[in-house]
């Protein structure tokens, strides 16, 4: 199973490519919680994409079930400027309690909510890879 | 997508009790919603919140920063911020952004008002 969204930067896009995880984390057999926890993930790498990425961006999603341990793998990719993952800040509460900035989450929840993160990026195209496994931790 | 449209009811119990039902997607959108609902309680005089999640099921980062502006609001003026009707990963997302370290965490309303009333009775 594969579906491939082309988003373009509308407002709340990030719901339709929510819809997909849930569609195919229940066909999986995956649990509702692990699908809301992926489709968390999704959302606030699609809402990167969004402010960073400066245009339309894909959304690919599907199942691996050739692996020992099937999962659902969903890839975002985008064609902004690029960060690098090695040094973007892992947000926390201590630093935005009392503080004015509050954003800054969404990396750090796509790696929380998810089992594996990879992150891909170079001037004009940043590729975030995730998986959840079926059998997945809460 | 309508069913992710925010609904919002708002009560102000009494003691200074408010009660705010959210269920929708807590977008930037849907945070400023609970956050002008939350304003008007506390021009009320309301000084512990309970804001109840039942039928939300999706949230984002943006909406959630909302949630921790009402929060620091809240303290600052004394009073007292509680969820109640968290799914697994919106418990796990509050956790993550520091919600629940200040804020009270309960199963239910019902269970959230017991304890809240205990409380005031200490």
């Amino acid at each position: 199973m594969e579906v491939v969204l082309h988003l373009p930067v509308v407002p709340n896009v990030e719901l339709v490519a929510a819809k997909a995880v849930e569609t195919l984390g229940g066909a999986l057999g995956m649990h509702q919680s692990h699908v809301e926890a992926a489709s968390v993930a999704m959302v606030e790498a699609c809402l990167n994409a969004m402010e960073h990425g400066g245009g339309p961006f894909t959304v690919r999603l599907r199942s691996d079930v050739q692996d020992s341990r099937p999962c659902l793998v969903i890839d975002v990719e985008d064609h902004g400027q690029g960060f690098d993952p090695a040094t973007a800040p892992q947000n926390s509460a201590a630093r935005v309690i009392g503080s004015s900035m509050k954003r800054g989450w969404g990396l750090t929840l796509i790696r929380e909510l998810m089992d594996e993160v990879q992150i891909r990026s170079t001037p004009g195209n940043t590729l975030v890879s995730m998986r959840k496994y079926v059998e997945s931790s809460p | 997508m309508n069913e992710e449209r925010i609904k919002i009811s708002q009560d102000l119990l009494s003691d200074g009790f408010g009660v705010i039902a959210a269920s929708g997607y807590i977008n930037n959108e849907g945070g400023q919603a609970i956050a002008d609902a939350a304003n008007k309680l506390m021009g009320q005089g309301c000084k512990t919140l309970l804001i109840d999640l039942d039928g939300t099921r999706i949230i984002n980062s943006i909406g959630v920063s909302i949630l921790l502006e009402i929060l620091e609001k809240l303290m600052d003026e004394k009073g007292q911020l509680a969820f109640c009707n968290l799914t697994p990963t919106i418990s796990k997302t509050f956790e993550i952004m520091g919600l629940v370290q200040y804020a009270s965490v309960y199963p239910d309303r019902e269970t959230a008002r017991a304890a809240i009333a205990g409380d005031a009775s200490v």
